[in-house]
């Protein structure tokens, strides 16, 4: 099955024109090269904010006695990016935000290597730690994103949970 | 020469009738592996999410179980099962998503 061939871009970022399309939220981006976890972080980062909370979930070595050499991701991109957009909106209004931003790798992540970075800046931290945990709860449920799991002793598989997803 | 089903071509492809262009479905991740395609084919009156996942459990059985736990997709909306799917949408299959 070929790729369809998309648009290889670096770390996240720079995302001076369309940073601050949505409100306090920075616009949604699916990458398919390394994150620029701090790049994000300024760039949520208000005077506003009195916590800042950065999340970035990593492909994990080991699951039990599973090893991970690596993880492939792939994505409906225009309805991730939407998801995304529409996940961070409620966010923003749920949590009281004064920040947000949500990257996605796409493609291969190799061990230790980030495949999602989550931003979240708030007055305090408690709405911060929630709207982090809340996103990211949300985003493995409902974001058209899979991964495809490659270990040392089995066919890569690609990973999917009971749950039709929806939002 | 609507609601005039023609006769079907040996070299037209499976699901497409001469009355209409078939419905276009992008395939994902471990549907698009069962199915062995990115993209199928359905010859598409309209009619609703659930029944369209129908029509595709019936053509591609291998794919039944993970199609059974999949949403359908039209545009940049996930729909519920009773929502109508139109002829031509831009139409997915999402299977249970795994990202982070």
């Amino acid at each position: 099955m070929a790729e369809a061939a998309m648009p290889q871009r670096q770390a996240a970022g720079p995302l001076a024109t369309d940073a601050h399309d949505r409100g306090h939220g920075l616009a949604p981006q699916l990458v398919d090269g390394p994150i620029d976890v701090e790049m994000l972080r300024r760039q949520v980062a208000a005077d506003t904010a009195g916590a800042v909370v950065v999340f970035v979930g990593t492909t994990r070595r080991a699951t039990g006695d599973v090893i991970t050499e690596r993880l492939e991701y792939e994505a409906h991109r225009p309805l991730a990016i939407a998801c995304l957009g529409r996940l961070q909106d409620e966010a923003l209004q749920r949590f009281s935000l004064e920040g947000c931003g949500i990257v996605h790798r796409l493609g291969v992540v190799e061990v230790g290597e980030a495949s999602v970075a989550v931003v979240v800046a708030s007055q305090h931290r408690a709405a911060a730690f929630a709207a982090t945990a809340w996103l990211m709860d949300r985003l493995k449920t409902s974001v058209p994103v899979w991964k495809r799991e490659h270990t040392a002793n089995a066919k890569p598989c690609w990973v999917h949970g009971e749950e039709r997803p929806g939002l | 020469m609507l609601g005039v089903r023609q006769p079907r071509f040996s070299c037209i492809p499976d699901g497409f009738l001469m009355d209409g262009r078939p419905l276009t479905i992008m395939l994902f991740a471990g549907v698009a592996e069962c199915v062995g395609q990115r993209e199928v084919e359905l010859a598409w009156q309209g009619g609703t999410a659930a029944e369209l996942r129908g029509q595709l459990r019936d053509r591609y059985p291998a794919a039944a179980s993970l199609l059974d736990r999949s949403a359908i997709a039209v545009g940049e909306r996930y729909c519920r099962d009773e929502d109508q799917v139109p002829p031509e949408a831009d139409v997915a299959v999402i299977p249970p998503v795994s990202g982070g």
